[in-house]
């Protein structure tokens, strides 16, 4: 386990896990982000999970926070899976136009693990 | 019955509508003075007044006359209006005068007195008091003003019963608009992690909104994998209602779950395109049938037909 930030990541296998369970303040979404990929620079990883099961409410910010670590992750090498966004929080997004393009979405981490078991033994994919 | 404070909160019965309202019906502080100057008037015909009211118009009426079979209402609705016909002669019109005034206008309201007894009855009793401060007091300047004082009060109280009736309506209305909204969305759960929305009728952004809304708990409750929204019944699909589909399946993806959009009718189709409409981040499909199909491959099971 690694804890530099507030939130702390979790190893299971090859994947790394993050569970978001505090409100996610703009700095506390930006550790996180540099926590992730500094762990996936050292340790490397196949797939990254973060449930956001916790969080009622997403503003643009961490949105885009959790998007572009995503995408970060993507350059790396490494798939990234969003798992257990609230309705209402997925509903405000929608309407604002805000699409979290670039990652994948699951229902739940369970779900969210399964996906990145899909993608790793796919072939890599060209986006 | 609601609460009669939080009705005047919800009609917006405040201090300042109090003051437009009085003014308006041009009641003024003299007004209240001569009203209150009137009290012993009141007093003294009181009983002749309510008992001509009950007894000339209410018993002879057979519809009316229903609402009194019972002996103790009959009396207990006498007693009420003894003390109703005083107040008007208290000399105070502030809040408490109004939240007691919407309170007869509920009453009469839940006990299905309609707005046609209410007024015909208050015209009534407004001529019956009019007669008997004439017979007592003459003819003169001053009972003509006394006179046109009750008759400001009166009508002050009528627009507050009014309004009451008005309000039951309207949330009556309400409630019904409502119960179509929720007939208006049914998720049907028709696979393990398969949910179905057919939509039925026009799809305005409020509308839009609650299917969106209504979808995305439904997702989450069911843990569903994939949603069919089939708009076979939707009349018309302009670049509005496309944008609230397209907004819908980008938050269902957010959740972790799919969209097939099916229904989608030829001329659906040519109007989608000619308006230039992007809906290729959609599974699409033409009919409900394919859909199906489609989600239960999503899901890892398929309709067979049984070996023959």
């Amino acid at each position: 386990m690694t804890v530099r930030g507030q939130i702390p990541i979790l190893r299971i296998g090859s994947t790394l896990l993050a569970s978001i369970q505090v409100e996610l303040k703009d700095t506390t979404a930006q550790a996180l982000q540099a926590d992730m990929l500094s762990v996936l620079e050292k340790e490397g990883a196949r797939g990254l999970v973060l449930d956001i099961t916790g969080l009622d409410t997403v503003d643009t910010f961490v949105a885009r926070v959790l998007t572009d670590t995503g995408r970060m992750a993507r350059l790396m090498g490494t798939h990234t899976v969003l798992v257990g966004m609230r309705p209402e929080v997925a509903a405000t997004l929608a309407r604002m136009g805000f699409s979290m393009q670039g990652v994948h979405t699951a229902l739940n981490v369970e779900e969210g693990l399964a996906l990145l078991a899909r993608l790793v033994g796919a072939r890599p994919m060209p986006t | 019955m609601p609460n009669s404070r939080d009705y005047m909160a919800r009609l917006g019965f405040d201090a300042q509508e109090l003051s437009s309202r009085r003014h308006f019906f041009q009641l003024t502080d003299e007004d209240l003075a001569r009203l209150a100057a009137l009290r012993p008037f009141a007093e003294r015909h009181n009983d002749a007044i309510i008992d001509a009211f009950y007894n000339e118009l209410l018993l002879q009426h057979p519809e009316s006359r229903l609402f009194f079979t019972d002996q103790a209402v009959f009396r207990r609705a006498v007693t009420a209006q003894k003390r109703y016909f005083l107040q008007l002669f208290s000399g105070v019109c502030d809040l408490d005068y109004m939240e007691d005034r919407l309170r007869v206008g509920t009453t009469h309201q839940r006990i299905g007195v309609a707005p046609k007894w209410y007024l015909g009855a208050y015209a009534h009793y407004l001529r019956l008091i009019s007669s008997h401060l004439f017979r007592e007091q003459g003819s003169s300047p001053d009972s003509e003003l006394s006179n046109r004082s009750i008759q400001k009060i009166v009508f002050f109280d009528m627009s507050i019963a009014i309004e009451t009736y008005i309000a039951a309506g309207v949330e009556a209305i309400q409630r019904h608009q409502s119960a179509i909204r929720e007939l208006s969305t049914p998720v049907i759960q028709i696979s393990e992690r398969v949910l179905l929305l057919p939509l039925i009728g026009t799809i305005d952004t409020v509308r839009a909104q609650q299917v969106m809304e209504k979808m995305l708990a439904r997702v989450v409750e069911a843990q569903a994998r994939v949603i069919i929204l089939d708009i076979a019944g939707v009349p018309v699909v302009d670049t509005r209602v496309a944008n609230h589909l397209l907004q819908t399946t980008e938050a269902v993806r957010l959740l972790g779950a799919t969209t097939i959009l099916t229904g989608i009718r030829a001329q659906v189709a040519q109007t989608l395109v000619q308006l230039g409409v992007d809906l290729s981040t959609m599974h699409t499909c033409s009919s409900l049938q394919e859909g199906l199909e489609m989600a239960l491959s999503m899901t890892g099971r398929a309709i067979t037909t049984r070996g023959a």
